[in-house]
């Protein structure tokens, strides 16, 4: 068995919450080792002093110093997982700050998470997954060209998606809403082995992701199971043709949504927010439904429109449709009415994650949602760049799946 | 969700840190078992902890405590001696708690003196400690002092 | 005796002095000893189960981080049964049960509140400060009488 990955925790109140168990659990589940850096008390006074945030709490102050320590190589670690208590102001700036040193002056990977009682080990699997892959998989994800027949399959919470590649190229695609999740791959699968002109017995390696892709991976046999945090950002950079240099990736999922920043491929720091469904592509669906259009016609619909004309009073999916409908019902026109709508999950979105990663340009989009140009445009207005949208973004997890499962072709 | 059934309930555990230069943790330690009966001892980084009945426990201590009381100091501690959940081994480093005594300790020398000066000065000899939470008021002289610096 | 709220709660010399001169320090580790001793669900290291900052909801409303309710759960209960408090005010050190700056002040704000007879210090920082130190805890003990 390989050792594990050794996990450096940075924390301010996971013992008190009642979370520690469940972070050592997440990180055990993928063969990750949660440690705490250990240093004397006069070199946290000293690292503490020179890192030069004066906060007050004294684990914070110990976090600080066990960082300096990780970035100066004075101790080893294979990855950090930095978390301190949701609605705490002070730890909120040490865990971006730390963030940003680490990710800055290390090579290190770095989760951040802010906790609350609630946090379970399944809240925390995909990002200690996450960790552990870019610590230990550095050479499968060093992967930027196809190879052979492969086929991915993303098991995501709304859609599922099916993708399959020869030769570098996309050659077959397939996509449908998830109902039953087994069901909703095999249909996928079918419908891209056919338009590929593929049987299932030509196909060299598979991979999944997505929540489904445990199950999805073992039903159908998968040489790559693999989450969709390091297989988004391989699969963007590759449809994007930026898997050199810096690039970030926004995904705004169905249930969640990711923000990484990517380093030549290979995620640095992300975020991953499930708690509001207002911020979701949920609410866009929730949207068009209200208008009378296609979830496919909200995007140039809103682009006709201006969000300003509309007064939105909550980003909550159930307050905030409520707004959009008075705003309907006063006079306001569909059009603005769907920009306001992207522009209410963007700002969320901007607001909520964006704040906790570097961006840096290339801004990629991924995912169902961006294809939505509506909603894209409030992005790109937000953060003052252009935003990118990759031919097949809409099938990212599939996409990152099939190119890294090539790497499994030659281990057969 | 795995069960928890805790080991040893009902008793306690205590450390007990030695600040001195004549006596050493292990000197200490050797001490505690010759003189231990039916509780458990280990040594740690600074001195011992000790585990059993309540009464063996304190017994015990009040014994070892003769050897030099002012440089003996004792605390409770929750978990059992060596316990894996807190046992620097098990986790890459010290558990946060120990850097908190590691702090205290270097403050011990001075409590060892205050606790053998007590004992021969009156505590009319003894100022008390400035109160820190209050600001002092401005010595009236210094006052004085002040206003005539600023006269041209 | 007088059942002593210590801050730190953590204090090794604390702890000493208080239960030297005969009385009860209340202390993390009374806290502490008791969950690892209760029989439960399992919730490593501490055992402070996500139930414990619920528990903190007493003493800190919901908007509050859990990390403050789940510490306010420990110290709360030792706040309303302590009888006097000796409390070291540049503790800046003391890490684990006490490494949260809002809890800490959350704390020293009860116990002031509550109105009992009180100490505070700052650390000695020499021998003379040693001195006086001891004999301030020494003669605010001996004061609350039923003591050694």
């Amino acid at each position: 068995m390989t050792p594990p990955v050794r996990i450096a925790q940075l924390s301010c109140g996971p013992e008190y919450s009642g979370v520690q168990q469940e972070i050592n659990e997440a990180a055990k589940s993928v063969n990750g080792e949660i440690f705490f850096p250990d240093i004397a008390l006069k070199d946290i006074i000293k690292d503490f002093n020179e890192f030069g945030l004066d906060v007050r709490s004294p684990d914070l102050k110990l976090a600080i110093a066990r960082a300096k320590a990780l970035v100066e190589g004075r101790i080893d670690a294979d990855a950090v997982f930095i978390a301190t208590c949701f609605r705490c102001a002070e730890a909120a700036i040490v865990r971006n700050e730390l963030r940003r040193y680490i990710h800055t002056h290390s090579k290190l990977p770095v989760v951040s998470y802010s906790f609350t009682e609630r946090t379970t080990a399944g809240t925390l699997l995909t990002r200690m997954e996450a960790l552990t892959t870019i610590a230990r998989r550095r050479a499968l994800l060093a992967r930027e060209v196809q190879e052979g027949i492969t086929l991915g399959v993303d098991s995501g919470s709304s859609t599922t998606k099916a993708i399959v590649m020869k030769d570098n190229q996309i050659i077959g695609t397939g996509w449908q809403p998830t109902t039953e999740v087994l069901q909703s791959a095999r249909d996928v699968i079918a419908h891209a082995l056919t338009e590929a002109r593929i049987k299932r017995e030509e196909i060299d390696a598979v991979g999944t992701t997505g929540y489904g892709r445990f199950l999805v991976g073992r039903d159908i046999n998968a040489d790559l199971i693999q989450e969709e945090l390091t297989v988004n950002s391989k699969g963007a950079v590759y449809l994007a043709d930026r898997q050199h240099g810096p690039a970030t990736v926004i995904d705004i999922g169905g249930m969640d949504n990711k923000a990484i920043s990517v380093q030549d491929g290979i995620p640095g720091t992300f975020t991953m927010g499930g708690i509001c469904a207002g911020a979701s592509g949920r609410f866009l669906e929730m949207t068009s439904k209200r208008l009378g259009v296609d979830i496919t016609e909200l995007g140039p619909l809103a682009m006709k429109g201006f969000s300003r004309n509309v007064p939105m009073n909550s980003y909550c999916i159930v307050f905030g449709t409520q707004s959009l409908v008075n705003a309907l019902a006063a006079g306001s026109s569909r059009e603005d009415v769907a920009a306001a709508a992207c522009h209410s999950v963007a700002e969320q979105v901007f607001e909520q994650q964006l704040q906790e990663v570097d961006i840096k340009e290339p801004v990629i989009m991924v995912g169902g949602t961006s294809l939505i140009e509506g909603l894209v445009h409030a992005m790109g207005e937000l953060l003052q760049t252009k935003i990118m949208v990759p031919k097949h973004s809409q099938y990212i997890g599939a996409v990152g799946s099939a190119l890294l499962a090539s790497g499994f072709i030659r281990e057969r | 969700m795995t069960d928890y059934v805790p080991m040893r309930p009902g008793t306690v555990t205590r450390y007990v840190v030695v600040e001195s230069l004549t006596i050493t943790p292990s000197e200490l330690a050797i001490r505690a078992y010759e003189i231990s009966q039916g509780v458990m001892i280990k040594e740690t980084c600074f001195g011992l902890a000790i585990n059993g009945e309540e009464q063996a426990v304190d017994s015990l201590i009040a014994k070892l405590r003769t050897m030099e009381p002012d440089h003996i100091f004792v605390k409770d501690r929750g978990f059992l001696p060596g316990d894996p959940r807190r046992c620097r081994a098990n986790h890459g480093g010290a558990r946060p708690g120990f850097h908190g005594i590691e702090f205290e300790t270097a403050v011990l020398p001075y409590i060892s003196h205050g606790l053998t000066e007590i004992r021969s000065r009156p505590y009319s000899d003894i100022p008390l400690p400035e109160s820190p939470p209050e600001t002092k008021k401005l010595d009236v002289y210094k006052l004085k002092k002040i206003i005539e610096a600023q006269e041209p | 005796m007088a059942k002593v709220f210590i801050y730190p709660a953590t204090s090794l010399i604390l702890s000493d002095l208080v239960a030297r001169y005969g009385h009860t320090p209340l202390s993390s580790a009374i806290a502490i000893r008791e969950r690892v001793q209760t029989a439960g669900i399992e919730s490593a290291p501490l055992q402070i189960t996500p139930e414990e900052p619920k528990k903190g909801l007493k003493w800190a409303a919901v908007e509050v981080p859990s990390g403050v309710r789940g510490r306010m759960s420990l110290y709360g209960p030792m706040i309303e049964e302590c009888e006097a408090a000796i409390v070291i005010n540049d503790a800046d050190l003391a890490f684990g049960c006490m490494g949260c700056a809002r809890t800490n002040e959350l704390i020293k704000f009860l116990v002031r509140e509550k109105g009992v007879p009180r100490l505070d210090l700052d650390y000695p920082k020499s021998e003379e400060e040693g001195v006086q130190f001891v004999a301030a805890i020494k003669r605010f003990l001996d004061g609350l009488g039923g003591g050694r």
